[in-house]
């Protein structure tokens, strides 16, 4: 095949080449096909990160029937020069695999090129290399190309003017890799002293008697803009803007996939060395889709099924006693599973699984402690469709009874499957706590051995805002439009919006000019491109062999971690067994509750033993309060709740699955509520209807439904005769993003299968437009059911230990849909006491202590921003050691914390107390006759206490890391002014991201222009009635599932409104509904089966009308005068106080939280 | 610019016959005997003034060693000191 083309390329970077390649593997691929290529090497620098991809592209237009392009497996390595080699620090050479033993040596070469890159204290990633020596032990199966044209080692050498550096180099590499597998590399990228290098290296190739090979070091698959979007990244990757890196750029676009015929032309000169690429080619058959000798502990272990058996029976006496009325079901199932898992040869799989759940039983024992509250909570919960087998069950490693839940556990074990050509492994997936994880994966690495153990990689992709970000100061655009600009793209979305974007946020002069015209062409090349590698969030890979014999292994930034050079496909692919042992930040904060209520109450709280049928914890979740909840604290979640109105785990199972991209779009969320109603009106009479009678079974529990990930494969099985292998084949189609050519493969056989059982077309392309708008993204019911559990656990806990599971909440940020800000507010208006930092009573994390008889949450030192974590951890060290800090002055001197660190905490009201100390302290003197009586704690002058504090930080405290032997006590303060109300608000927000006190709106409300609602005056409105409101944006979603439409949530000072913001407005109104802190919206107000929205027909930022701040004002133009007290409720209208001016809302815009968002990546 | 300061290098027109392959094969009359390097830039295409240039430094058959480029957008030769 390779005789037909006259040229093959040998040396070509992706976008695994980071910020250096403009391409995916899967575009040069097809590309080249095109093109007429017929053999293809991927060279990406340093790394094989994207040739399982490239090797599966070019399967794919095989398999398609667009092209034969056959993959060559290759690396651009970086060598570290000595000073005797070279003045320069590295030059590059590329390898080719040619065979089993080359691909070996090549992971070995690039693992060792990355051992080094995180050795500093930062661990910030340095340059990966090798040095020469190391090349030429581990040359054996490769072929050596001399490298590029502008870094490679002989030509930069000749370039340098060392042409005899250069002929060593050459003889040396001659040396190790003979004349059979060495090659000086010509290239040509119209520089201008091409014709006289390549002249040299031809020469120097005559010389040694080795063969020139021409290669046209490809960087892009095609196209002007990727040529541009090369130079930007390059600009990037350096730090630069695109002027200043011009030298270092490639400087015009002949790096751009060429055809094989225009390559054979470019080197005209040398047509000997265009021959040799196809020579050359012929001989590098190595298929890296091919056995890589890849095995997994206790994989070939013989006493496997014996071993599995014998422990999953014992373990069935203990969780199915005899008295059960599940033994029967459940021991049958048994035998079921492990004769699949025998005939699959799994056994050793599952044992070690097992082997890993009783490792992080130690691990979690450990981080938990033995005495801890949470010591009697399993290590982890399985989560995915092996939560609906027994044997996961029996052995730990799910928590789900699969029998009395009735789930089916062939979608997970199933034989034919199984042994169908290019079957994966099951999936086991476990979730543990966040702290547990950290310490079990460097465990593993422990148990397995370092070079038998790593991390699957994961490849961040450009978005927007990082595009947008990158591209702007590569481009030198100023950097206020920049972050103007990224403000507003932070969340979506679909490529052609951010030129809307731009236009909204920089206006129509700017956006014409020829710098932003690049950025948004750029922009739109780079989505979806790799930026770095990075960890995936669980996925581990362990082998019998050493790991970097199969796949080179990188050091990552976190300490103690490692990474295989592939993402999860990748692996996939390769036939490795990726075992996810993911964080789940719900099941740490619902852990922290259990020890926190252990702490607080002296309460034991198993969670498996609460009621489940608790009716307070049903009626919050019908009524949609759920806040904090697992999985169904969404805003799509809370509309749906007060009509699906779940009664159940079984309907929390459901409801789970039910708001999720698959069930939407596969139509089936609406027909299952109405069904449900009624259902509920006519239980005895009720029939779910389906699309034909086939369905019925299948379909009866979700009310003729699609609702879980099974279905589909059990749908395919009833209504169109697919196999179980077919149907496996379909639902992994389905969740693939290179599948569209084999779901139109399905979609045939899926009619024509449905035909042949009688099944009128009509009916089988309305159900297969179910199974393609479901398209994967859907729960099993398994996984559905582990979440469910804990969805109720957590509003469980959210109703009966409040206090506990907000701290829980606290501490475990970021996780869910709703910061921290609103979280507090949403647990005050329930009446939970929260309270602020104070450096006499916080910890590093909030916790839950009893004030005045009510356990109440006091927030950590940790949230206060910018002190240092070794300043905090000083100054709780110093109190447990000594006793509490009688003043600011005492605190200073014994923690050793600096003036930055104590102005931060005086700002974030974490000195309060001290001066209240003092004051008191100052108070029994007086009583002698020795100064000012001292206010009471949170009394209206209570308020200068946060001045004063500031004032004494100043005087008491000095710079970093210089401690004072003796308190220097600052001079009394003079007569401050107390805070007002809302410099304390935007003081909290400035300094710890919550206010406590009065809210915003409650401050701003008499100042709002007249017929403003509250949320509590919305409720008292009429359905249909035109409203206006205003508040805080707490969360911005744009589902991919909901054409366009946006959903905002607004909190004010008595609750939350929902906005739904329809396309067209949200095209009008586009800047403020994307970065607006502060909004006004009017609109219709709609009241449906419990749910009240606001759709609204304009949004805009929230400003306060010219005729409030003409009024009555303060000096200082902000509004609220110190309170008598705390005010936990919000001002009363009326009350005395003064008008509030433009520039103090401007100043609340720059401190307020960030609102969540979510939706549409691209 | 003021009367006392002049640009260096400023690329003069020149008359350029080429080959199909855009090779030049007289320069102002005065034939091309090789074409001893060819290079191009494509650069500055985010500012107002993007450049695009093929280069040719040739030999002339009178003796003269000689840099010309035709400029990618216009088409139009100029030559430059080398």
């Amino acid at each position: 095949m390779a005789g037909r083309a006259p040229y093959v390329e040998l040396h070509a970077h992706s976008a695994f080449s980071f910020l250096d390649g403009a391409s995916t593997p899967r575009e040069l691929a097809r590309t080249a096909a095109e093109l007429g290529h017929t053999a293809f090497a991927l060279t990406d620098h340093d790394g094989v990160w994207g040739s399982m991809e490239f090797v599966g592209a070019c399967k794919e237009l095989e398999d398609c029937g667009e092209g034969e392009l056959r993959a060559i497996t290759g690396a651009e390595l970086t060598v570290e020069l000595s000073e005797a080699q070279s003045a320069a620090p590295y030059a590059h050479l590329a390898l080719l695999v040619e065979d089993a033993s080359g691909y070996r040596n090549l992971c070995r070469l690039l693992t060792a090129a990355h051992a080094h890159t995180r050795d500093g204290a930062q661990r910030s990633g340095g340059q990966p290399s090798v040095t020469l020596e190391q090349v030429e032990e581990h040359a054996a199966g490769l072929v050596c190309l001399s490298g590029c044209a502008g870094a490679g080692m002989l030509a930069a050498a000749w370039e340098r003017g060392d042409a005899a550096g250069g002929a060593r180099a050459a003889r040396r590499l001659l040396g190790a890799f003979g004349r059979e597998r060495f090659r000086i590399e010509l290239q040509r990228p119209f520089w201008r002293r091409d014709r006289a290098r390549n002249r040299w290296l031809a020469g120097l190739a005559g010389r040694l008697g080795v063969p020139a090979v021409a290669t046209g070091n490809v960087h892009s698959h095609g196209g002007r803009e990727r040529a541009r979007l090369q130079d930007a990244l390059v600009a990037i990757r350096l730090g630069m803007t695109l002027e200043e890196s011009e030298p270092l750029r490639r400087g015009n676009r002949s790096s751009t996939l060429a055809s094989p015929r225009k390559m054979a032309e470019r080197f005209a000169d040398h047509p000997d060395a265009v021959a040799e690429t196809l020579r050359l080619a012929e001989r590098l058959e190595f298929d890296l889709s091919r056995e890589l000798g890849y095995r997994y502990p206790r994989e070939e272990d013989p006493g496997a099924d014996r071993e599995l058996a014998e422990l999953c029976r014992t373990l069935l006496a203990s969780r199915y006693p005899a008295r059960s009325p599940h033994r029967p079901e459940a021991e049958a199932q048994l035998e079921k599973e492990l004769a699949t898992i025998r005939a699959l040869g799994l056994s050793g799989f599952f044992l070690l699984h097992h082997d890993l759940l009783e490792l992080a039983r130690e691990v979690a024992l450990e981080v938990r402690g033995r005495d801890s509250a949470r010591a009697a909570l399993p290590p982890g919960r399985g989560r995915g469709s092996s939560v609906s087998s027994v044997v996961c069950y029996l052995t730990g490693l799910s928590h789900i009874d699969p029998i009395a839940n009735n789930l089916n556990s062939s979608r997970f074990l199933n034989e034919e499957v199984g042994k169908t050509v290019g079957a994966t492994m099951p999936d086991i997936d476990l979730d543990f706590p966040r702290d547990i994880r950290e310490a079990l994966i460097p465990r593993v690495h422990e148990r397995y051995g370092v070079d038998r153990s790593a991390l699957v990689a994961a490849f961040p992709t450009y978005r927007p805002r990082g595009a947008v970000r990158d591209l702007g100061k590569a481009l030198g655009l100023p950097q206020e439009e920049i972050e103007k600009v990224a403000g507003m793209v932070g969340f979506h979305e679909r490529r052609g919006e951010i030129a809307k974007d731009v236009l909204a946020a920089i206006g129509p002069e700017r956006v014409a000019s020829p710098r932003w015209q690049a950025l948004l062409s750029l922009c739109k090349e780079m989505m979806g491109l790799p930026r770095h590698p990075s960890q995936h969030s669980g996925g581990m890979v362990i082998s019998t062999r050493p790991l970097i014999d199969v796949c080179p292994v990188v050091p990552t930034a976190m300490e103690g971690r490692q990474i295989v050079q592939w993402d999860k496909d990748s692996c996939n692919d390769a036939g490795f067994l990726k075992i996810d042992l993911l964080g789940l930040g719900m099941l740490s904060a619902v852990e922290r509750c259990v020890e926190e209520v252990g702490r607080t109450r002296g309460e034991s709280l198993d969670l498996s033993r609460i009621p489940y049928d608790d009716e307070r914890t049903f009626e919050s979740i019908r009524a949609a309060e759920t806040t904090g909840v697992f999985q169904i604290e969404s805003r799509a979640q809370m509309s749906m709740l007060p009509r699906t109105r779940p009664e159940t785990l079984d309907d929390l199972t459901v409801q789970v699955a039910l708001v999720r991209p698959g069930p939407i779009q596969g139509g089936a969320v609406h027909p299952y509520i109405e069904r449900l109603k009624q259902r509920r009106a006519d239980p005895e009479g009720f029939e779910a209807p389906c699309e034909h009678p086939l369905l019925a079974p299948v379909l009866r529990d979700t009310l003729g439904t699609i609702v879980f990930q099974e279905q589909v494969i059990e749908v395919a099985i009833a209504l169109a005769g697919f196999s179980a292998a077919a149907a496996d084949s379909l639902r992994r189609a389905m969740s693939r993003k290179r599948s569209a050519e084999a779901m139109r493969g399905h979609h045939d056989r899926f009619v024509a299968g449905a035909g042949s059982k009688g099944v009128p077309v009509a009916v089988a392309e309305r159900v297969w437009e179910q199974i393609q708008g479901f398209s994967g993204f859907g729960f099993p019911k398994a996984h559905s059911a582990a979440f469910g559990l804990l969805a109720y656990q957590s509003a469980w806990l959210r109703i009966h230990r409040a206090p506990e599971f907000l701290c829980g909440l606290l501490n475990e940020q970021p996780m869910g849909f709703y910061p921290p800000d609103a979280l507090v507010h949403e647990a005050q208006r329930r009446g939970v006491q929260v309270v602020g930092p104070d450096a006499n009573r916080s910890r590093v994390l909030c916790h839950v202590e009893p004030i005045e008889g009510e356990l109440s949450v006091r927030i950590g030192l940790g949230y206060v921003k910018g002190v240092r974590s070794e300043e905090m951890e000083g100054l709780l060290a110093e109190r447990e050691r000594s006793g509490d800090y009688a003043g600011v002055a005492d605190l200073a001197s014994r923690s050793g914390t600096g003036r930055d660190g104590l102005e931060r905490l005086a700002w974030a009201g974490a000195l309060d107390d001290l001066i209240q100390h003092r004051r008191r302290a100052e108070s029994v003197s007086i009583c002698h006759g020795f100064g000012p009586s001292a206010p009471a704690p949170g009394s209206a002058a209570g308020w200068v206490g946060r001045r004063e504090a500031l004032w004494e930080a100043g005087g008491a405290g000095i710079g970093e890391g210089v401690q004072m032997a003796l308190p220097l006590e600052p001079p009394r303060p003079p007569q401050l002014k107390p805070l007002s109300d809302w410099e304390r608000l935007i003081a909290d927000y400035r300094s710890f991201g919550i206010t406590l006190d009065a809210h915003p709106l409650g401050l701003m409300r008499d100042d709002l222009e007249q017929g403003i609602r509250s949320s509590a005056e919305l409720e008292r409105e009429e359905n249909g009635a035109t409203v206006a409101v205003a508040g805080f944006v707490v969360a911005r979603q744009r589902p991919q599932t909901a054409n366009g439409v946006v959903f905002m949530l607004l909190e004010d000072e008595l609750g939350t409104v929902n906005l739904v913001v329809p396309p067209p407005v949200y095209e009008r109104c586009r800047a403020a509904v994307r970065a607006a802190p502060l909004v006004r919206a009017g609109g219709r107000l709609e009241r449906h089966e419990g749910t009240t929205n606001v759709v609204v027909s304009a949004v805009a930022e929230l400003s306060i009308p010219k005729d409030s701040a003409q009024r009555e004002h303060g000096a200082d133009g902000a509004p609220g005068q110190p309170s008598s007290a705390r005010p936990a409720k919000p001002r009363k209208r009326g009350a005395s106080r003064q008008p509030l001016r433009e520039h103090a809302v401007a100043e609340l815009r720059a401190v307020a939280p960030d609102a969540h968002s979510w939706g549409r990546r691209r | 610019m003021s009367p006392g300061l002049r640009r260096l290098y400023v690329p003069r027109s020149a008359r350029v016959e080429a080959d199909e392959g855009g090779r030049p094969t007289t320069v102002d009359g005065a034939p091309v005997e090789a074409v001893r390097e060819e290079w191009v830039v494509e650069d500055r295409w985010w500012t107002p003034h993007p450049l695009g240039r093929h280069y040719f430094e040739l030999a002339l058959a009178d003796g003269r060693n000689l840099v010309v480029f035709r400029s990618i957008a216009s088409g139009r030769w100029y030559r430059q000191r080398g």
